[in-house]
């Protein structure tokens, strides 16, 4: 019940407001407002989910197996609830200057309804079908800005991205025709007994079109002119919340239905994401541009999260989820104080370069130490060097650009301050990753319920 | 059956791939449409392959699978949509940039580029002499520029 007002609240919501001309300011606020109660309601799911184990709907009142089966568990209510924080941190932000075109906020909250559905579902058609509605409200929404480079930002977006939807879909009739079924856990079950050759193309497949999401190292050529090209909100929201959408998919189809193929090919993950974080940091260092510097830095930044999955295990897998939410927080701060000016930014711009890089006491610090404990259980020497070597290739790129903007002499650059609310947002974005840092009790609980939750459902 | 299916999936991607690589952006949309079709092909082809179409069946025939029509036309429709936004995006490009060719496009990022380095040499060289009053630049021979 509770998860069909949290699916429809933006849907309906969203459809309402894309006729409306978003420039003005009621319509602004009333998305930011349908945002609010998305959130609310994903959080008294969330609550639900965690105390008294996952809530279920087969839509339609059919008979489960036949009917398309909706399943709330912890990962998925976690990374939803997550992903509508961001959207609606970048809303309020456009919403409090000004929104430059008409159809920004119903963007926004179909977002927001594409990304819920696609965490909630437990049928792999039907998250392709919520990937692509998330994933065509992005499209329109890189273009946000109508200059020549954010309209470059979104061609080259959208072409990549729709190559990368497409090879999911072919990954997706593969299953299809292996196992003869659609509901993951069926697919799971199924899958241990095909041939392993097919298996491991149809993983591939998944793979490599959760790897084009997140911009991992071999597949990340798009990511630099997106992230730098398009404005500071919209980066924020493509990559602290359309980016889980790779993090999610690698977590949920790689753990839970390719646990065999993962085991096989996790040093070869752990590799491809070691070359992640080596490549992003070395790129990073010495960027002109704030945004620039973030996109390598993104590049970097998932590399850990493979590595972790890599790895693997509950010990890699609760690396795995901690430091996708927190590299989501990290990245959504860091956008949004690179597109403010004034009082506060660099305080809370300095709290994400520190959270990045894994200095205590903030949220990044707690996910280093996960990452680390993951190491030493893997007994790894390699690992931990790398983890160390990542570490302060961030804090190096990070301050660099932090002194180039923050600590110049003479009269600062152009623009005006940004309003106070707006700086506030950042500002409470900053405090929630340093509280996340200094009481992360609750998000190492979540974390891991929520891969006891996705080992539940894996087979064997 | 099979073969045939997999012979024009494998054509249609391979022709898709082909045109996505090159420079001119309409050709890059009918890659991408071609790759779309190569999805759906297989989307049939991943069941249809016994049986009677699903509808008004006789007793004693066989049925073919229905769920992968299904899936095709929601990945039909889901297509369209996309590629329809894609057009809009590209007839956008066009307009702004005057051109179809992607080299051309890739021109303001460079602009932008250069933009930055410009600022950064600014900044440079007003460290350096900015403080100090006295420095002059001078050439080889002694003279002052």
């Amino acid at each position: 019940m509770l998860m069909s007002v949290a699916l429809l609240v933006p849907w309906v919501s969203g459809v309402l407001l894309v006729a409306f001309d978003g420039r003005r300011r009621v319509v602004t606020w009333l998305a930011v407002v349908s945002l609010l109660v998305t959130l609310a309601v994903l959080g008294v799911l969330a609550v639900e989910v965690f105390t008294g184990g996952g809530s279920e709907v087969v839509t339609g009142g059919w008979a489960p197996g036949v009917g398309i089966v909706l399943r709330a568990d912890a990962l998925g209510v976690a990374f939803a609830w997550l992903s509508v924080l961001v959207l609606l941190a970048g809303a309020a932000h456009e919403a409090i200057g000004r929104v430059r075109s008409r159809t920004f906020p119903g963007l926004v909250v179909l977002l927001a309804a594409g990304l819920t559905g696609l965490f909630v579902t437990a049928d792999v058609f039907t998250f392709y079908v919520f990937f692509e509605l998330a994933m065509t409200a992005s499209y329109a929404l890189s273009a946000y800005g109508g200059k020549r480079r954010q309209l470059r930002a979104a061609l080259v977006f959208t072409a990549v991205n729709l190559l990368g939807s497409f090879i999911f879909l072919l990954s997706v009739a593969g299953a299809y025709r292996v196992t003869g079924t659609l509901a993951m856990d069926q697919v799971a079950q199924r899958m241990l007994t095909v041939n392993p050759n097919a298996a491991i193309l149809i993983a591939a497949g998944f793979f490599i079109a959760f790897s084009v999401k997140l911009g991992l190292f071999p597949f990340h050529f798009w990511l630099p002119t997106v992230y730098a090209g398009s404005r500071p909100a919209v980066a924020a929201i493509l990559s602290g919340a359309v980016a889980n959408i790779g993090a999610y998919g690698l977590l949920r189809f790689g753990a839970g239905i390719f646990p065999e193929q993962l085991r096989l090919t996790g040093v070869a993950l752990a590799v491809l994401g070691a070359v992640s974080i080596v490549y992003g940091g070395v790129l990073a260092i010495g960027r002109g541009d704030t945004a620039e510097m973030l996109a390598y830095s993104a590049i970097g930044q998932v590399g850990y999260v493979l590595v972790a999955l890599g790895v693997g295990g509950p010990v890699g897998l609760t690396a795995a989820v901690l430091y996708s939410v927190v590299n989501s927080l990290n990245k959504a701060l860091l956008f949004l104080a690179s597109g403010t000016r004034g009082p506060l930014v660099a305080a809370a711009f300095a709290i994400g370069a520190l959270s990045v890089a894994g200095v205590p006491p903030t949220a990044g610090f707690v996910g280093k130490l996960e990452l680390f404990r993951t190491g030493v259980v893997a007994g790894s020497v390699a690992l931990v060097v790398l983890l160390v070597a990542g570490s302060v290739l961030s804090l190096v790129y990070l301050f660099q650009v932090y002194q180039r903007r923050f600590w110049r002499e003479g009269p600062p650059p152009a623009g005006a301050r940004s309003p106070l609310p707006q700086r506030l947002i950042t500002a409470v974005l900053a405090l929630l990753v340093l509280a996340t840092g200094l009481w992360p009790e609750p998000l190492l609980a979540l974390s891991g319920q929520a891969v006891d939750a996705l080992l539940a459902g894996a087979p064997g | 059956m099979i073969l045939a299916f997999a012979l024009t999936a494998a054509v249609l991607f391979g022709s898709g791939a082909y045109l996505l690589l090159k420079r001119d952006l309409i050709r890059m949309v009918a890659g991408i449409m071609l790759i779309s079709q190569c999805a759906v092909v297989t989307l049939l082809a991943s069941s249809l392959s016994r049986g009677q179409a699903a509808i008004a069946v006789r007793p004693g025939d066989l049925v073919s699978d229905p769920l992968p029509q299904a899936l095709a036309l929601t990945a039909l429709v889901i297509g369209l949509a996309t590629v329809a936004m894609l057009l809009a995006l590209v007839h956008r490009a066009i307009v702004v940039f005057r051109t179809t060719e992607q080299d051309e496009l890739a021109a303001t990022e460079s602009e932008h580029d250069a933009g930055l380095e410009a600022e950064r040499r600014a900044e440079r060289e007003e460290v350096e002499n900015g403080p100090d009053e006295e420095w002059e630049p001078h050439t080889e021979d002694g003279r002052v520029r």
